[in-house]
């Protein structure tokens, strides 16, 4: 069966459970107890699962389905917070009086450089939205680095002067002292004017140590992170395989699964015949 | 021998199979385990609590539909805390879809729970784009950036903004994030430079970026995760989704030490036979 082929089927199951859906609630079922988002979730959802299965049409269109729905809900969330209300609000209160705004005209400016970054669209005149950038740049870099000043490099420096003795404290004593040495070997590893050897070496090498440590903990953290969104969305899956849904999810997994399986069914055939 | 070069090449999709039936079960069949609570989230528990009845909070909604299962549990944990509390608590995002995000909080919580009136108990403000520039501009001057909340209400009527003027009017600042901009930007902009006193939940791949502050003294506590939540859940007394899905957690986790363990043996052994 062809990739279009597969769209096509795709596409089909979609609109029969929309169609299936909207005559549930034409017959006087409510949209809540069918669940009609249950229905897309659970497709949706699944639709990305078996991806671990292999690349297939499912994935593709809810992966497209994602990219188009994320672009368009960016681009109306940023134009009704920010360009109607800052923006025109400021300009043209008198026209946009929702916005509470008295009229600000120094506001022409970012207007100006917003169509600038436009400028991009039209090759020859491109280079204008250079402008823009380094606007933006200089004032991230400028921001940034006042607040990495003062929180991470200051306060941090500060914090990791501790005493490496508190009497009575053995526990405290060590965690100080394993925090000042972590910190001054990892340190050493990234000095690179001048050759890991000797005394140099071994410190470094201890670094390398506390530093492998600290990823070994950013990997746990990130399996913890992954596990809970694969968590969440099988407790959707269970929420939306309810009588309430409509089996929803039940049904989809089967519906998926019998596709699926009939596609590689087929491809084991084309393949023998070649 | 022939074991270990079998689950050497064992299929991945075998493996992601097994994973998903490891955390499938327990969410059908809980078993229950304990949740031990941290001293990180129980310096998040003890700043909340020692916050007297009627104090602001702002809480800022960094996350989306993408980091919900991590998030949310810990977001409906820290809305019961401060409304039992009696805080006033002002919303707002810093992602487009952390308005989605807070507007679910809100209605579940302080409305439908709690019944508490809009705008005198709690407000959601909503999102405004920027980032860290907008954690300046409420610094300098909160209703240039903020003229309305998410209900076309104009904020110089809402009764919680009464005094409210910039980020420093308030007692205590909570920032739920689930990466750029989130907690790291409201150290940098607003806590450290305006010393108010600030905590926050963050998703378990961003706790390694943010305890250097919690240790540092710059922030108090962080809920790191599903875990964190969890624990915090069981700090208030209400047992929520995330105690409950802390069962599937801690069996994955253990399924994933296991892996790791054969994986590593396997590879030893295969490259023994080959030298």
């Amino acid at each position: 069966m062809s990739r279009d082929v597969w769209i096509l089927v795709s596409l089909g199951l979609v609109a029969a459970l929309t169609a299936v859906t909207i005559g549930f609630i034409s017959w006087g079922v409510s949209n809540h107890a069918i669940g009609f988002g249950f229905w897309i979730g659970s497709l949706l959802t699944l639709g990305i699962f078996s991806y671990l299965y292999k690349d297939n049409a499912f994935y593709k269109f809810s992966e497209h389905l994602f990219v188009g729905v994320s672009a368009s809900y960016w681009i109306a969330t940023y134009y009704w917070t920010q360009i109607d209300t800052n923006l025109w609000g400021r300009l043209f209160p008198a026209q946009f009086p929702h916005a509470g705004h008295q009229q600000n005209l120094f506001y022409v400016i970012p207007l100006i450089l917003g169509l600038f970054m436009l400028a991009r669209m039209i090759p020859s005149i491109g280079w204008i939205s250079r402008w823009s950038l380094a606007f933006i740049v200089g004032l991230y870099a400028g921001l940034r680095l006042y607040g990495f000043l003062q929180s991470n490099i200051m306060e941090q420096t500060r914090d990791s002067l501790r005493p490496l003795y508190i009497p009575g404290s053995f526990v405290d004593s060590l965690n100080n002292t394993l925090i000042v040495v972590g910190v001054i070997c990892a340190l050493l590893y990234f000095f690179f004017s001048r050759e890991h050897t000797g005394a140099f070496g071994v410190a470094s090498r201890v670094g390398i140590f506390f530093l492998m440590i600290s990823f070994g903990a950013s990997f746990g953290f990130a399996v913890m992170g992954r596990i809970s969104l694969l968590i969440g969305r099988f407790n959707y899956l269970i929420q939306a395989s309810d009588a309430s849904t409509g089996y929803a999810s039940a049904v989809v997994t089967a519906g998926m699964v019998l596709l699926l399986g009939i596609g590689a069914l087929r491809s084991r055939g084309d393949t023998q015949e070649a | 021998m022939k074991f270990w070069e079998f689950i050497g090449s064992l299929d991945r999709r075998i493996i992601f199979l097994i994973i998903g039936l490891a955390v499938f079960i327990p969410l059908l069949a809980p078993l229950k385990l304990p949740v031990i609570t941290t001293p990180t989230t129980e310096d998040v528990y003890n700043a909340i609590d020692s916050l007297e009845a009627g104090s602001k909070v702002l809480v800022s909604f960094e996350y989306g539909p993408s980091t919900q299962p991590e998030i949310e549990p810990m977001a409906i944990a820290l809305a019961r805390h401060l409304f039992r509390k009696k805080c006033e608590v002002v919303g707002m995002a810093l992602w487009p879809d952390g308005q989605f995000m807070s507007t679910l909080v809100f209605d579940r919580i302080a409305d439908k729970e709690f019944g508490l009136t809009w705008g005198k108990e709690y407000v959601n403000l909503g999102f405004r784009p920027g980032g860290e520039a907008v954690i300046k501009g409420i610094a300098r001057e909160f209703r240039a950036n903020y003229t309305q909340d998410v209900r076309g209400n104009s904020v110089n009527d809402l009764p919680i903004m009464e005094g409210v003027y910039s980020v420093k009017d308030f007692d205590f600042i909570f920032s739920l994030s689930a990466g750029y901009p989130g907690t790291v930007e409201w150290v940098l902009y607003a806590a450290d430079p305006y010393k108010i006193p600030m905590s926050s939940g963050t998703t378990a791949i961003q706790v390694n970026e943010v305890i250097p502050y919690v240790k540092g003294g710059q922030i108090y506590g962080i809920l790191a995760g599903m875990s964190g939540a969890a624990e915090y859940e069981t700090l208030i007394a209400t047992p929520d989704d995330a105690t409950k899905f802390m069962d599937a957690q801690s069996i994955a986790h253990l399924l994933i030490v296991v892996f790791i363990v054969v994986g590593n043996i396997s590879y030893i052994v295969q490259r023994r036979k080959q030298n």
